[in-house]
């Protein structure tokens, strides 16, 4: 062990290697339920040379590393390491914005920035980065891009992994390229700019996409040290609107209609708990929220960007009508219970804290998976008569479902509220997570992002799969030093 | 291309599949002859001549270059194959019989002129008149057909044409020799008639077979033949709006309407070109004359369809693949006679495509197409009529007498 | 090199003696190739020749086919469409079995609701456009025209087209794809692995599909892509594609909420403004510089004597001395192509009041010629079935494309001068067409959304003329010294004569690049997945320890 720390401080100086208790007690665990393992030690690298030195090291002494860009709490036991004696690369020191482009609206970062640092000085140069329905303040973006965290904006997500553009990476073999048409020129990205060589393509090099083997990952294959990200135009003039139902179904055709029209900046819809959740500043309120909300609500909003933004904002409202009386729904600038603005602010912005999903109950477990919008009513269904059988409220299972790619598949998630000091309840929780995951996928549900114990239900599905990932494995992380344990990896030597 | 189900254009590809089966390809085998790459093998003769030479390909091209003419080039492979002694056995009885009978059917030349019988027609071999109806060798000799025949002279003599047939002394046209690649049959063939023509002082051939019409209007002007040529179908447009023929009964169908190759694509105006080639902006082809385009969409399309237009109680649908981008009847280029199954499948493709329109007729201007036709309907399920149109006419006219 | 009698006998066994063929003729048809003259020897239209030619009709035909190709080490190539000189055999000395796919042609399901359709490999553009535009939707079209298999350009070679910035590149479309890899195994990517449907292309976890194509495909050198789904974007036009007027003018009716343009910038700088702009406004359906492939100097004059079916190419050279083509040549000279569709009709007459403010901001204008209802009709039954795709070739019949290096507005604005100026340099000894040294044709952007592009440079050569085509070698070779020194990287000349070379020197060329690892890489992809290299070289890889001499 003193090896080790020596060796690490000399790649990262010794007072960003960490040992103590308390410090690998936080990493020892998240709020999932995969079991806590200790990490021997944290390290915070601020380079990519030191991060290409930690992973060269990690080979030769055959150590796990699990790279974690994000601040707590985090939730999908990706980052919690799988088997002892591993290290914890730690990025938020590497969160420097390496540039912003206007004209070409792209913005390179590093690992740490979080979506609260980019914000406002992508609004300096008039433009935001698309995000995810509350993320946490100090969530890095390049991992919530990384994991394929569905934005909320259906009409930008060309593909899944949309705004991610290109990426540097630090591949578990140790070697660097660059994903995308960075992949293409020279190590120096200030070089490849003066050449006029922008990060826009996300494709490639070549004949593979490198950038979506890093994708849904969990960092098993490299550790990302620099992405490009996409960026909307900062719009002028805003409106959001509100459309009650009773039932999902009620939305589905006209929600299919909207994205087809590509009508609209985020769609989002949430049923009333999770509404609440979003709402609520503690329980009292959400539980009043819930109470006082329609059982589902479809948030739309419209935006108006560059050129006539007023006008754009017009006709898109105009059409919005016209759209929403031909499916005989109510288009609503209120809701009972929370004000417009209030509403507008909450999605535009990170969560404050504590974290949203936590205010209801102290803890909450997610279950997500992606499908097509028709097939959501009958996943609701599942869900529900799992949560019936254990007993656990339907009435306390908030609903989220964030259309993406256009509106072919739509991410579907379930929060399973809980308090965490009640160990009964805790328990119910846990047997209904694995339970409703397990009827889920055994019915069609496709979980795309296997975290925990859904790796194992996932690729016993597909073996093809499971076997290909594993040659492609072998290939970038041939130690399999890259948090070995997580998807269908071993979790042990090569 | 309106639908997945009907957007094939070529035949011969899409029933043989492998790429020599295309225009293209068979353009590729040429070129692999000419530079001695390939030997002439049963597959080659295969490829070659299991084609209707429908034209499709000459129109695809067509629309975006000036300086190929694929179907030209078809021919010429063939004519190159015959001359050097390769050809298909099954087409070999049917030249002997063109020869020796002077007919594309193996029938007996001194037969051809009975189906006029009774009926009254001046005879050109003796008698002179400005139009010969020529009869063509499908009509003269299938007695399931030529019915169309003796109703087209009704037709004429009732709207007080002065013309004849040439009867039994009338020679085949000649041009499904030439499309077997019979160039010298052809040209002896096609010598014959315009001789025999200009004796009798004929100025205009009308003729009820597509084949017959394009080798008249596009063949025979390269022999030195002068003489105009009318499709009957064209005939009929003229004299219904001279008002020289009236319909009185209404003829209660709905039909879909085949454009033969031949009156279609294959029939546009003619007048044949002699020239060089020069290079213009370095590169360019061009031809000193100019050299017409031929893009197959000036054919024989509308008056037919404004003698149905104009048949009372007649409905005409339309099929998908229509005009210059019809869908061929299987039948020509020797296909029928040499390869009955591809030529069979070929029909049925169009009679699916026809039964689509939810027509009770296909109806064509062509005894080949309607051969065709006729004889695939019997292993299809799509039960439907074939008529020619000549025959719609016929009953409109409502002169009373049954041919059939 | 010839399929030994056993190797034979098992393939014939898989397909039937119909479908398998190893006669010469046939053989020739797929040896030919367009461009084989640019790199063969002695100018030889033809590539080499396959040992045989097999046509399955399932993806367990497929399977069992490459299992005999594992067999007896015989290289295996798959073809749909085709489009250049690399869909056949690349190799002399290489016994390959290409793998022709048109028996594989159904479109075996149409979601309408959830926007996607799962296709056959020999599913053209044109035939999933007619029947999804029956149902109120569209497709991206490639460049390459509406007669290429969808497959093939989603699963293993690019797939951008003008409808590309609007409808996502076939890249972002690809949903579920199936792929029979070298080794014969079958693997389904993303969400149809898990028997879970096609819609989702991703997962689970990390995406299987990142090793199946990435800006390229394997394009035939990495197994075999036996079927695939794609996704729909939406039509706001009628239901049928109903073209009027006859050949060669047809025409395509404009509805209501469609605007077709051919918009023309005073400057190459002002052409990058106007790009920016255009995406930043997210106005456009379809947006390409589709018109000056045919050269800026001819160009206007072929495009108005096309439709008329009593003019030739004479009349291209009578036109280009008028003044008033004269005129619209120099109009026309920076032009380029953008139709806009609305969701509504307020919404279209939106969009055409943003396009008037970009042009007056930039300095563009509205060709009036162009945009007068022939020349825009014409336009739009081009652009929305791109149909006219032998159009490329009007010229002379032989034509290559240079340049077209991908980037942003920006960087496509710095190396246009250089390639215009190459054209006309290399063109001027009447071995070229000397259409204008500016044939340059590209999507709006090739990245769904804007922000990416790329110009192709259209060189004619005469294919039946050797000298006519030595040109065009060595222009494809000028290109690449005229950018290299320019501190560009080479075009797409590059792919097309790397067919011509040995693999010491395409692994030279690879190890120059400036992150060569990619080919390592990919060398470990190949290994892991066609350990028996019956892919060939169209996956490009560097042997373990390359270095360069």
């Amino acid at each position: 062990m003193e090896i080790k720390k020596e060796q690490l401080s000399k790649i990262v100086g010794a007072e960003y290697v960490f040992n103590d208790s308390q410090t690998l007690e936080a990493y020892a665990k998240d709020l999932s339920f995969v079991l806590s393992v200790k990490p021997r030690f944290v390290v915070k690298p601020k380079n990519v040379d030191e991060v290409q030195r930690l992973v060269r090291w990690a080979n030769e002494t055959n150590t796990p590393l699990v790279p974690l860009s994000s601040g707590p709490p985090r939730f999908h036991g990706d980052t919690v390491p799988s088997t002892p004696g591993g290290v914890i690369v730690e990025l938020s020191r590497m969160n420097k914005i390496l540039r912003i482009d206007r004209r070409n609206r792209i913005t390179i970062i590093e690992p740490g920035v979080t979506y609260s640092q980019l914000e406002p000085e992508l609004a300096k140069e008039g433009m935001r980065v698309t995000m995810p329905l509350l993320p946490r303040g100090n969530k890095s973006i390049i991992a919530s891009l990384l994991e394929r965290q569905p934005t909320l904006i259906p009409r930008y997500n060309y593909s899944l992994p949309e705004p991610l553009r290109d990426c540097g990476v630090v591949w578990g073999s140790g070697e660097i390229s660059y994903t995308g048409h960075a992949g293409n020129g020279s190590y120096s990205l200030d070089e490849q700019w003066e050449a006029g060589n922008i990060p826009v393509d996300p494709r490639g090099p070549n004949a593979t996409d490198f950038m979506r083997l890093l994708t849904g990952a969990q960092g098993s294959m490299g550790i990302v040290v620099w992405a490009s990200v996409k960026c909307e135009i900062l719009p002028s003039i805003r409106k959001l609107f509100f459309i009650p139902a009773n039932k999902l179904e009620d939305l589905i055709d006209f929600s299919y209609r909207l994205q087809r029209l590509r009508l609209g900046d985020e769609v989002i819809l949430v049923n009333n708990v999770l509404f609440a959740t979003m709402l609520g500043k503690n329980s009292d309120q959400i539980r009043d929220l819930k109470e006082k909300f329609p059982p589902w609500v479809m948030i739309i909003g419209i935006a108006g960007r560059a050129l006539y933004p007023e006008e754009k904002l017009d006709v898109q409202e105009k059409d919005l009508t016209d759209l929403v009386q031909h499916f005989g729904l109510k288009l609503q600038t209120e809701i009972a219970g929370t004000a417009n603005k209030e509403v507008l602010n909450t999605i535009l912005n990170p969560s404050t804290e504590p974290y949203w999903k936590l205010k209801y109950k102290g803890g909450c477990e997610d279950i997500f998976f992606l499908t097509t919008l028709d097939k959501a009513p009958h996943y609701i269904q599942v869900m529900y008569a799992t949560a019936d059988a254990l007993k656990y409220p339907a009435s306390d299972i908030g609903i989220y479902i964030q259309p993406q790619h256009q509106g072919v598949s739509h991410h579907c998630e379930f929060n399973l509220p809980f308090n965490p000091k009640d160990a009964k309840e805790m328990a119910k929780v846990k047997e209904l997570y694995s339970k409703a995951s397990e009827e889920l996928i055994g019915q069609g549900a496709y979980f795309a992002r296997p975290y925990g114990m859904w790796a194992n239900l996932v690729y016993n599905r597909d073996a093809q799969s499971t076997m290909a990932l594993r040659k492609i494995k072998k290939i970038f992380d041939p130690n399999n030093v890259m948090n070995p344990g997580k998807l269908c990896f071993k979790s042990i030597g090569k | 291309m309106k639908s997945w189900r009907f957007s094939k254009g070529c035949p011969s590809v899409e029933y043989n599949n492998f790429h020599s089966y295309s225009a293209g390809g068979r353009l590729v085998t040429a070129l692999s002859l000419l530079d001695g790459r390939i030997k002439v093998t049963d597959r080659v003769i295969d490829s070659v001549f299991k084609c209707q030479l429908c034209g499709n390909c000459d129109v695809t091209c067509k629309m975006c270059r000036f300086d190929m003419e694929p179907l030209a080039a078809l021919r010429e492979l063939r004519f190159k194959l015959v001359e050097d002694g390769y050809t298909v056995p099954q087409h070999k009885p049917v030249m002997e019989g063109f020869r020796k009978q002077n007919n594309m059917l193996n029938k007996v030349k001194a037969k051809r002129g009975d189906w006029a019988d009774g009926l009254n027609l001046k005879d050109l071999s003796k008698d002179k008149a400005e139009i010969v109806f020529h009869t063509g060798c499908r009509y003269s000799y299938d007695n399931d057909l030529n019915h169309v025949a003796k109703a087209s002279v009704s037709i004429l003599q009732k709207a007080g044409v002065d013309f004849g047939i040439m009867g039994k002394e009338e020679n085949c046209c000649g041009g499904r020799a030439y499309n077997m690649g019979y160039l010298k049959d052809f040209a002896a063939g096609a010598a014959n008639n315009i001789k025999a023509w200009t004796k009798a002082g004929v100025k205009t051939v009308v003729t009820p077979c597509a084949d017959c019409y394009y080798t008249f209007k596009r063949l025979y002007p390269e022999a030195g033949s002068e003489i105009k040529v009318l499709h009957m179908v064209e005939f009929i447009n003229q004299l219904v709006k001279q008002g020289k023929i009236n319909f009185k009964k209404p003829v209660p169908m709905r039909v879909t309407y085949h454009d033969p190759c031949y009156l279609g694509r294959q029939g546009e105006p003619y007048i044949p070109w002699k020239g060089k080639e020069k290079k213009i902006f370095g590169q360019v082809v061009v031809y000193e004359p100019r050299r017409p385009r031929y893009n197959g969409a000036y054919g024989i399309y509308e008056p037919p369809r404004d003698v149905l237009r104009a048949i009372p109680g007649l409905e005409l649908v339309e099929m998908e693949r229509i005009k210059e981008a019809a869908w061929c009847c299987g039948a020509g280029g020797g296909v029928k006679e040499a390869y009955p199954e591809f030529s069979k499948w070929t029909a049925k493709e169009r009679i699916e495509e026809a039964a689509a329109t939810g027509a009770d007729a296909i109806v064509s201007a062509c005894p080949w197409c309607e051969r065709n036709f006729i004889d695939a309907i019997k292993e299809c399920d799509k039960k439907m009529k074939v008529v020619d149109i000549i025959e719609l006419v016929y009953q409109a006219i409502g002169d009373g007498r049954n041919f059939k | 090199m010839t399929l030994s009698k056993d190797a034979y006998q098992e393939l014939e066994d898989i397909v039937g003696p119909e479908n398998i063929s190893d006669d010469p003729s046939i053989l020739d048809s797929y040896a030919f190739e367009w461009l084989a003259e640019l790199v063969r020897p002695d100018q030889s239209h033809y590539m080499p020749r396959p040992v045989a030619v097999i046509m399955p009709a399932s993806t367990e035909e497929v399977q069992a086919i490459t299992r005999v190709c594992n067999k007896y080490k015989i290289k295996i190539k798959p073809l749909s469409t085709g489009w250049y000189h690399w869909a056949g055999p690349i190799k002399d000395e290489d016994d390959t079995l290409q793998v022709d796919l048109r028996r594989m042609n159904r479109i075996l399901e149409i979601d309408e609701k959830n926007m996607f359709a799962i296709v056959e490999p020999y599913v053209i553009c044109a035939q999933l456009q007619a029947e999804v535009m029956k149902r109120g939707l569209n497709i991206n079209i490639i460049g390459a025209g509406a007669s290429t298999s969808i497959v093939a350009s989603a699963c293993a070679y690019a797939g951008m087209g003008p409808s590309t910035y609007w409808m996502g590149h076939n890249s972002d479309n690809v949903l579920g794809m199936e792929w029979v890899t070298p080794s014969g195994e079958i693997i389904r990517t993303g969400s149809l692995g898990s028997g879970d449907g096609w819609f989702c292309s991703e997962g689970p976890g990390p995406s299987v599909r990142g090793i199946c194509r990435g800006f390229l495909g394997s394009r035939g050198g990495l197994g075999v892509y036996t079927k695939c789904a794609i996704k729909l974007s939406h039509w706001p036009g009628p239901t049928e594609f109903i073209v009027r007027g006859t050949l060669p003018a047809f025409r395509l009716p404009i509805p209501d909420n469609f605007r077709v343009y051919t918009l023309a910038v005073p400057s190459w700088d002002a052409w990058a403004d106007t790009y920016y702009k255009i995406y930043d406004n997210e106005i456009g359906y379809i947006f390409h510089r589709q018109f000056t492939l045919a050269g800026a100097d001819l160009g206007p004059a072929l495009w108005l004597t096309l439709n008329d079916h009593t003019k030739t190419l004479n009349d291209v050279e009578e036109m280009i001395k008028k003044p008033d083509i004269k005129e619209l040549t120099e109009e026309l000279r920076i032009s380029f192509q953008l139709i806009l569709a609305g969701r509504s009709l307020r919404d279209i007459e939106l969009q055409d009041k943003i396009l008037d403010q970009i042009l007056a901001e930039t300095g563009g204008w509205k060709v009036k010629r162009f945009c007068e209802q022939d020349m825009a009709e014409f336009t739009n039954v081009y652009l929305q079935r791109l149909g006219h795709k032998h159009l490329n070739f009007v010229w002379v019949g032989g034509y290559l494309g240079s340049w077209m290096q991908p980037g942003t507005p920006d960087f496509v604005k710095k190396y246009v001068p250089i390639a215009i100026k190459g054209l006309y340099r290399d063109a001027a000894g009447g071995l070229l067409v000397q259409c204008g040294g500016d044939a340059l044709m590209g999507c709006g952007s090739t990245v769904a959304g804007g922000g990416w592009s790329g110009l192709e440079q259209f060189v004619s050569y005469d294919p039946a003329d050797k000298e006519s085509i030595k040109a065009g070698t060595k222009h494809m070779e000028d290109a690449i010294t005229d950018a290299v020194s320019h501190g560009i990287p080479a075009g797409k000349e590059a792919i097309y004569l790397s067919l011509g070379y040995k693999d010491e020197k395409v692994w030279a060329s690879l190890a120059r690049s400036q992150q060569p690892i990619i080919f390592h890489f990919q060398r470990k992809i190949k290994e892991a997945f066609d350990p028996n290299d019956i892919g060939d070289r169209n996956y490009p890889t560097l042997p373990e320890n390359y270095k360069i001499e």
